[in-house]
């Protein structure tokens, strides 16, 4: 009995080795840490060589997925495409975990070790604001696709941002509230971050402007389930129009609160819940009549937007989300500044800087200032559950970082 | 609003009551904070999801949920647990992080990064008390909720089990001196824990209409807060611990706003406890006796 005992033990520890090293294999396999070529090196020349860090594992592992998905099908459709000057590009992919300390350590490896010609920012601000000097002192060109913190580009002449800075993006939401649908006194729900605060600050500055008054700013924090109590309070306070800035997991539970008080106030969002399987889909109809800020407008009629939906849709097997298609734009203009002015690390930069009204898939880039993207703001509306085109912001003044 | 907050509170307290009392029981019999039970609080939720949506049935969800976290509890306090049980508090800690992470991106790898939405409907109406709105997914929480508190305080004091773990938490060498199976009672306990996180993960998930590979990420931390709180290791003290927290975070939310951040709430409340009451509101390892 002592002995069937003992040889149990061994058995069952044996088999616990065994799963360990099977988890082991599970987590190398699907290895997001290890670099992954994308595309093959067909073509004339070595493949030009493009770095890429995204939160792909970790609480932001949703954004770094669409983002990480969104770039492979960039250099996939490039690459098919012909590449560049006959030469294939190739994705070399990190995961930074949403962890700034990450990508410092990423930075240096595709700076140091991979030796990428040019980099791709697929993660929020604070990874990338953590990675930018790291390129810049290596002048390595960098295209952060979403990240909104305005310091990103002023770390140096290297940094590009490839959406629209917090600043505008929060004036633009002012000016739908307060002018399009016609809100006086206000009350602002942001999320504590970055992201929050600076479209906070330009919503703040733009609806003074336009003569409105805020009740009261809040932040609330990531994860955040019951906003009625924060709603009520507003409403107390006599706000009869609400900013949401929030993301799509607090941005749904938002709307859960905003029906349960019945709430039918003009209320207005930003890119934060640009997404169709994480917002739009499971929100429903219980957000129409929400406007929102952001750079896709999936109802253009451009045929770079309406093919990228229908390539990525059958790939992944669900509608693409504005981080996604910030991070595909964000390959295009490498690809047209690398055509424009070759593909040297500061003929890249050059090439960046010079892009004029470039149609991408998120709109059209008119021009950079400073680093930062100059593009009209979309204003989109759910109707019947699903984001409709309602107004574009072009005013140069408001859209001019 | 003084009577919606005291309601939302109450809904709020027994949530977090059902994720802290399986590690409370744990830790009563082995002196071990469980972190790797909130990983099955997530398996639960995703278990009930896949098997609510096949079958459409709330009550199969919840059942297969609480078999599946069984299960996993079972084979961690086997495999992971006992072998190391001898080697200080730490260590067994550490490993139940260990798991609890791991678990984390096991999930994302196996069901996606994406949230996914739980859209059972409750069979229970939206009841309007003097001018606050309970809905039914709240009413069945609160149901859920004292089922389960009652059943656990009934087992503990009335049932042989309940004698059997609180002479194994009282001590594990005397206990099984006197002829105690205590690595029967330890399983029993584990399945047991398991089984009501799967309850917590199901409820969650359909309270918020979200799973996602790190919702046990706030449960993780609040649960120890909730705990420590309660006086460690007693069940009565997790459950008063628990509604004290939900219903500060709930009231302070509603006259404050959002002053601090929610989950700083309970920590404060835990300084300002342990300040005056270093034990904890109910100290030891029984059942309020």
């Amino acid at each position: 009995m002592r002995i069937a005992h003992a040889a149990w033990r061994k058995a069952s520890f044996a088999a616990a080795i065994a799963l360990v090293a099977a988890l082991a294999l599970v987590a190398a396999a699907c290895g997001s840490s290890s670099p992954s070529p994308a595309g093959s090196s067909s073509g004339g020349g070595a493949p030009i060589k493009i770095g890429f860090f995204a939160p792909e594992s970790g609480f932001a592992a949703a954004d770094g997925a669409s983002a990480h998905d969104s770039a492979q099908l960039a250099v996939k459709d490039i690459n098919a495409a012909g590449g560049v000057n006959g030469r294939q590009l190739q994705l070399v992919n990190y995961d930074d975990a949403s962890d700034p300390k990450q990508a410092v350590t990423i930075a240096t490896r595709l700076v140091t070790q991979d030796k990428v010609t040019a980099v791709v920012s697929g993660s929020y601000s604070d990874q990338t604001l953590a990675a930018a000097p790291i390129f810049q002192r290596a002048s390595i060109p960098v295209l952060a696709a979403y990240a909104v913190n305005p310091g990103i580009p002023a770390t140096g002449d290297y940094i590009f941002q490839q959406d629209f800075n917090g600043i505008v993006e929060g004036r633009a939401g002012a000016v739908a509230l307060i002018t399009n649908l016609g809100a006086k006194k206000v009350a602002v729900i942001a999320i504590k971050n970055d992201f929050g605060t600076s479209l906070v600050e330009g919503f703040t500055q733009e609806a003074k402007a336009l003569g409105a008054t805020i009740v009261a700013t809040d932040y609330s924090q990531f994860g955040e389930k019951d906003f009625a109590p924060i709603l009520s309070r507003d409403k107390s306070k006599g706000a009869t129009g609400f900013y949401m800035a929030q993301y799509y997991s607090e941005g749904q539970q938002f709307i859960n609160s905003w029906n349960t008080l019945g709430f039918k106030y003009p209320l207005v969002g930003t890119e934060g819940i640009d997404s169709t399987t994480q917002f739009f889909e499971p929100v429903g109809a219980k957000a129409d009549g929400l406007v929102f800020t952001t750079p896709f407008n999936r109802d253009s009629t451009e045929p770079a937007v309406q093919n990228y939906i229908k390539a990525y849709t059958a790939a992944y097997g669900h509608a693409p989300d504005m981080v996604g298609a910030t991070t595909y734009d964000s390959f295009l203009v490498l690809a047209q500044a690398m055509k424009t002015k070759g593909t040297s690390p500061s003929q890249i930069r050059d090439g960046i800087a010079a892009t004029t009204n470039f149609v991408g898939v998120t709109g059209t880039i008119q021009k950079y200032i400073n680093g930062q993207v100059v593009k009209a703001v979309d204003l989109q509306i759910i109707k019947g559950g699903v984001p409709r085109q309602y107004a574009t912001l072009d005013d140069p003044q408001l859209i001019t970082p | 609003m003084v009577l919606s907050s005291l309601i939302n509170g109450i809904v709020l307290g027994s949530l977090y009551a059902l994720i802290a009392l399986g590690p409370t029981l744990i830790y009563g019999i082995l002196r071990i904070l469980d972190i790797a039970n909130v990983a099955g609080l997530t398996l639960g939720a995703y278990t009930g999801l896949k098997v609510f949506e096949a079958t459409h049935s709330l009550l199969a969800a919840l059942v297969v949920a609480m078999l599946a976290s069984a299960a996993f509890g079972y084979l961690l306090q086997r495999f992971l647990y006992r072998p190391i049980l001898g080697r200080g508090p730490l260590i067994p800690l550490i490993a139940g992080i260990g798991v609890f992470i791991a678990m984390e991106e096991v999930f994302r790898l196996v069901f996606g990064p994406y949230p996914l939405d739980f859209p059972a409907t409750v069979p229970l109406p939206t009841v309007h008390v003097g001018g606050a709105v309970v809905t039914g997914v709240q009413l069945l929480i609160l149901i859920v909720g004292i089922a389960v508190l009652v059943g656990t305080w009934y087992s503990l004091r009335r049932t042989r089990l309940g004698l059997l773990w609180r002479a194994t938490s009282q001590d594990t060498e005397t206990a099984s001196a006197m002829g105690v199976n205590t690595g029967l009672v330890i399983a029993t306990i584990f399945l047991i824990g398991y089984a009501l996180a799967a309850i917590s993960g199901v409820l969650l998930g359909i309270n918020y209409n979200t799973v996602y590979p790190t919702m046990g990420d706030i449960p993780a931390y609040k649960m120890l807060a909730i705990i420590v709180l309660g006086g460690l290791g007693n069940p009565l003290g997790t459950i008063l611990a628990a509604m004290l927290i939900g219903l500060v975070e709930t009231f302070v939310v509603a006259y404050l706003g959002f002053v601090l951040p929610r989950d700083a709430i309970a920590f404060i409340v835990l300084i300002v406890i342990l300040l005056v009451r270093p034990q904890g509101l109910l100290p030891g390892e029984s059942f309020g006796s």
